[in-house]
């Protein structure tokens, strides 16, 4: 009885000392909550993601020559040299575990700006959070069109997103007869898995794809972890569309390859709205089997031209310090676009109020020069950045993505199409870059 | 004594988050807002795993029906979230007695697939019904309430009480949850379901109708599960398939429900108490910094579960706290 | 009537792979009855071992089989002597939280050591017969799924034999029916369950190396192959090795027919619905024994 008396005292004196308030310190850095897919389904997602707040994290805290925003110096020239701090924590991919730490972030660490989740879905369930909590969020490589849709005064995004992306594949079919393209395309198949990613790049296809001219003869929606595809690959072959339109993650993209593969299936062309197309590892792997050579995607920028870019080059340098080597994938492209972007903004803002931050994110008007993407820029329109723009990119016999469209940088990219899709003998016998 | 448990940590309960409003903590109180809709699922979950013994993976599914039925009403409708709740709650009953009754020829771990298979039904149907959203998921809008009494009503807080508001909602749930379970576990009904689990052929011979009982208990497990998805989904504005159908619905309460003590009215609560804060901790502290993205937080988390397993593999009320704690507590099984 | 063919025909090579991944299974849960949440994560244990051995060390994922296999016995043996022994003295349930447990340590493991990049072996034995194909009849087989096939029904053939036709595999199925029984004619129960737990880790990792041929390896790989090993173990019935064997095979067959007619995202739905039918008629699973 005693003892439970002096347990309930302890409960008491506990709740007592946690209400003394720590006195506001003047902003000594600027903190930066994070929270994304660390573990859990879109883990390689958000490893990309958390290379990118580190890289930019150095960028902005010392001083590089650089000509990105922030580049040069140390920390923020408008805040006094302030140095940015990015609190990265993991939701292990759940949408509960993500709204509870951008709580935490906002009420405990009392960060200035929240930017994630990194996926369109978990990111759609914090925003009423951070919107009812009246501070900047932003989520770059999200790429659902309904997140800037819904009128939020807080959210943005400067990538672009599935409409423009998906838009610019199809833009690129419609147009390449007229640039020596083939003329005799004109059925598509859809090919996409079940989740809010791949389902909303399958929306805008099913829209776009009979306003470039092409006639849907399929749409197979799988299910996504699927441990066999060989029926589906079986009724696309059946179905004999002269485009795929392919939107699957990487491990379902192995085993589609290795089925088709089985089956001898290869359709002219193989178009992506991404998934396996945005990852690095995908990517590198194929050099070994030559199975990604003529496959088009879209990319937020001619991916072989920002090579040439000396910001784009150094960007990288810093980058794979963190990521052990890898080079930025256009999805860690778009995320330390953002992020630079932001630093941007809370130095013009001279203050981490929200209020402040909110106007100068308004008021952004950056130019291309400063940026490591080919953007036209940056500008805001409820939210959206609308000089966004999508690439088309096609992956050669060397391995590497070369830019067909738009078609002044395809010129500049100057690569001969591959077309048709080579077949897997081809492949096969073909020498393969990565050995 | 029990009873002065009861009222202290009633209180505790009830004052916990005022300390925290007041110095804007709001996170702790969401903390405990998880804590609770984890420990009212346990509950719930204790019905047909922990007194009618049988192997459920499945209450998920109801979890996704409750969140379903409910923001259906609420975006085609208008009806009110609080009417919505009890729709999703008569809804999910009703579906899963329907489901549940041919199930109960199967036993044991049979029946256990047996729930598992309607939830890897479920998901795809979630993921490709247009007029549920498909995997573009439903939106409840946003709304900002007059006063108190309105956001209340319509469960849908927002501004700087919005953790607050979902914290005592969450509370009022689980209270309600208990208080009926506790008069289930009194009643002929509680007694019936034990006496399945203990000896399905002893009992079947005195008359009671295994089959009718175990889809009963199911059923209200389902009912609270629905309830848990109503909260769920006014909390986070949204449904999204691959998030209510999620399996960390069920696997979540059961673990909070094993570690306090399978089949006990308050092991739940004991047991997500302990490992809600646990793995909050865990990410707060060995989940950031040079260390974030290696879930390292995980591998901890992972291994005190191991312990505690290896440790109490009956659960932590069955550990001797009358002893501890002065003399005597009424076994709460 | 070709399309059927072939769809038949690509449904059983999968359900040779399957099988593969519920064999393990089929001892440890099957017939010794404890459930193991984990066991998705010694598969990818295995696939990820056999990556590692190839992308390290250029061996054969073929004959990485043998050190993974070794391995993991080991540490299967290890989580029933340090863990699930223990956890045995509580409710059945305890066994669920306990591996759950398990499954975030060895995940999370796995990520802290090699990060979550998606991972790929390339140029196995297998692999280069990847576009290797017989025709008959107009439908095509695939001769690497073939001589996986081939390795699956080796391992049944041995685990069949082990347990229906050795001293030992008697006493295993003597432990799973009456441990106190078993405990008077001289058994020691314990040891038959660690032995099952070895046996069942080592022939998942074994089913990973082969995996590994077809598949990216990634921390989060285990899932959705063991979610449809239940389902194959309890289809075949509990305690039947040919059970599990005809009911994989079956499980690939749903999958492939199914999916040629019907929306392919329900792939695994139609599998379980199946197994609600094949219940209502069979509630012992087909050739189960209880």
């Amino acid at each position: 009885m005693r003892r439970l008396t002096l347990l309930a005292v302890l409960v008491v004196a506990a709740l007592g000392v946690s209400t003394m308030v720590p006195a506001q310190p003047k902003v000594a850095e600027v903190l930066i909550g994070s929270v994304l897919p660390l573990t859990g389904n879109f883990a390689s997602l958000g490893q990309q993601y958390l290379w990118a707040s580190q890289t930019v994290e150095d960028i902005v805290n010392n001083d590089y020559d650089i000509q990105v925003p922030l580049g040069p110096g140390k920390g923020f020239p408008g805040l006094g040299g302030a140095p940015i701090k990015f609190i990265v924590r993991d939701d292990q991919s759940r949408g509960e575990q993500a709204r509870t730490i951008v709580e935490q972030l906002i009420s405990v660490n009392k960060v200035h700006w929240i930017n994630g989740e990194g996926t369109s879905g978990i990111t759609s369930l914090i925003q009423p959070v951070v919107e009812s909590a009246g501070m900047p969020l932003s989520c770059h490589p999200c790429a659902s069109p309904t997140l800037t849709e819904k009128g939020l005064k807080w959210f943005f995004r400067t990538g672009p997103n599935d409409k423009t992306m998906v838009a610019s594949v199809f833009s690129f079919l419609k147009e390449w007869p007229e640039r020596g393209g083939p003329r005799d395309l004109k059925t598509i198949a859809l090919f996409t898995c079940d989740n809010l990613f791949c389902q909303d790049n399958r929306k805008v296809a099913t829209d776009l794809a009979p306003k470039a001219g092409f006639k849907i003869v399929l749409d197979l929606t799988t299910k996504t972890g699927a441990t066999t595809l060989a029926s589906e690959v079986q009724r696309l072959q059946a179905a004999n569309a002269d485009v795929l339109f392919a939107v699957q993650y990487p491990a379902e993209t192995v085993v589609f390859e290795n089925d088709s593969k089985r089956a001898g299936y290869m359709p002219k062309v193989i178009a992506t709205s991404n998934g396996a197309y945005s990852d690095e590892t995908w990517l590198q792997a194929q050099k070994k089997t030559n199975g990604a050579a003529g496959w088009l995607g879209r990319d937020p920028t001619a991916i072989d031209l920002v090579h040439d870019r000396p910001a784009w080059k150094k960007v990288n340098e810093v980058y794979k310090k963190y990521s052990r080597g890898q080079n930025m994938g256009e999805l860690a492209m778009r995320e330390i676009t953002g992020l630079l972007w932001m630093a941007d903004v809370i130095n013009r803002a001279k203050s981490v109020d929200p209020a402040a931050l909110q106007k100068a994110a308004n008021d952004t008007n950056m130019s291309p020069e400063q940026l490591i993407i080919d953007y036209k820029g940056i500008k805001f329109e409820n939210g959206q950045n609308v000089l966004a723009t999508g690439v088309v990119t096609q992956v050669g016999w060397d391995g590497e993505k070369h830019t067909l469209w738009p078609w002044d940088l395809a010129a500049r990219a100057n690569f001969k199409p591959i077309f048709p899709s080579p077949s897997w003998q081809e492949r096969d016998s073909k020498p393969k870059p990565g050995n | 004594m029990a009873r002065l448990a009861l009222v202290l940590g009633t209180l505790a309960a009830i004052l916990y988050p005022i300390p925290l409003q007041i110095q804007g903590t709001t996170y702790y109180q969401t903390v405990g807002f998880l804590v609770l809709i984890t420990a009212m699922l346990g509950v719930g979950w204790n019905v047909i795993g922990g007194w009618a013994g049988q192997f459920d993976f499945g209450p998920q599914v109801f979890f996704g029906v409750g969140a379903y039925t409910a923001a259906l009403l609420y975006v085609k409708l208008g009806v009110e979230a609080w009417l919505g709740l009890l729709a999703g709650v008569a809804a999910a009953a009703v579906i899963c007695a329907v489901l549940t009754y041919p199930l109960t020829r199967l036993r044991g771990h049979y029946f256990a697939i047996s729930t598992v298979a309607i939830w890897m039904i479920a998901q795809p149907i979630g993921a490709t019904w247009e007029y549920i959203g498909a995997a573009q998921g439903l939106f409840i809008p946003m709304k900002a309430h007059a006063g108190i009494v309105g956001s209340a009503v319509a469960l849908q807080f927002s501004g700087p009480t919005k953790a607050l508001g979902y914290y005592y909602s969450a509370l009022v749930l689980f209270a309600l949850t208990v208080a009926l379970m506790a008069w289930v576990e009194r009643s002929k009904l509680g007694f019936y379901f034990r006496a399945i689990r203990d000896d399905q052929e002893a009992a079947e011979s005195i008359g009671i109708d295994s089959r009718l009982y175990k889809v009963l208990a199911r059923s209200i497990t389902a009912g609270v599960f629905a309830a848990g998805g109503v909260l769920y989904a006014f909390w986070a504005l949204s449904v999204f398939p691959e998030q209510v159908l999620e399996l960390n619905w069920s696997t979540l309460p059961i673990m909070a429900t094993v570690v306090g003590g399978i089949g006990r009215l308050w092991g739940p609560l004991l047991g997500a108490v302990i490992l809600i804060p646990i793995s909050q901790i865990m990410s707060t502290t060995l989940g950031t910094g040079p260390l974030a993205g290696r879930g390292i937080d995980l591998i901890v988390y992972g291994l005190i579960i191991v312990v505690i397993a290896a440790f109490r593999p009956t659960g932590l009320l069955s550990l001797p706290w009358a002893r501890w704690f002065g003399r005597r507590r009424p076994a709460a099984a | 009537m070709t399309e059927l063919a072939q769809a038949v025909v690509n449904g059983l090579q999968m359900g040779f792979l399957y099988a593969l991944v519920a064999v393990g299974l089929t001892i440890i849960w099957g017939l010794m009855e404890m459930i193991n949440f984990a066991h998705g994560e010694f598969l990818m244990l295995g696939m990820f071992g056999a990556w590692w051995l190839s992308a390290g060390f250029h061996l054969d994922p073929l004959l990485a089989i043998v050190p993974i296999a070794l391995a993991m016995y080991l540490f299967g043996m290890l989580v029933y002597q340090q863990l699930m022994r223990r956890v045995q003295g509580g409710d059945p349930f305890t066994q669920i939280f306990a591996t759950i447990g398990l499954l975030f340590l060895l995940q999370n493991a796995v990520v802290a050591g090699f990060t979550s990049d998606y991972r790929f072996v390339n140029d196995t034995f297998l692999q280069k017969l990847g576009g290797v194909r017989l025709t008959l009849l107009g439908v095509t087989f695939a001769v690497p799924l073939l001589l996986a096939a081939g390795l699956a029904l080796l391992l049944f053939l041995a685990l069949y034999l082990l347990i229906e036709r050795t001293e030992f595999g008697l006493a295993l199925q003597a432990t799973s029916e009456d441990r106190d029984a078993a405990r008077l004619v001289g058994i020691r129960p314990q040891r038959m369950f660690a032995v099952a737990w070895g046996v069942g880790a080592a022939l998942v990792a074994i089913a990973g190396a082969i995996l590994v041929n077809f598949f990216s390896v990634y921390p989060q790989v285990g899932l959705q192959f063991t979610v449809l090993a239940y389902a194959i173990v309890a289809l075949g019935g509990f305690g039947s090795i040919l059970g599990t064997l005809l009911a994989a095979l079956l499980v690939g067959v749903i999958q492939s027919v199914t999916v040629v007619y019907l929306p392919p995202a329900f792939k695994d739905a139609f599998v379980f619905a199946s197994y609600l039918l094949i219940g209502l008629f069979r509630p012992q699973g087909l050739f189960g024994r209880f």
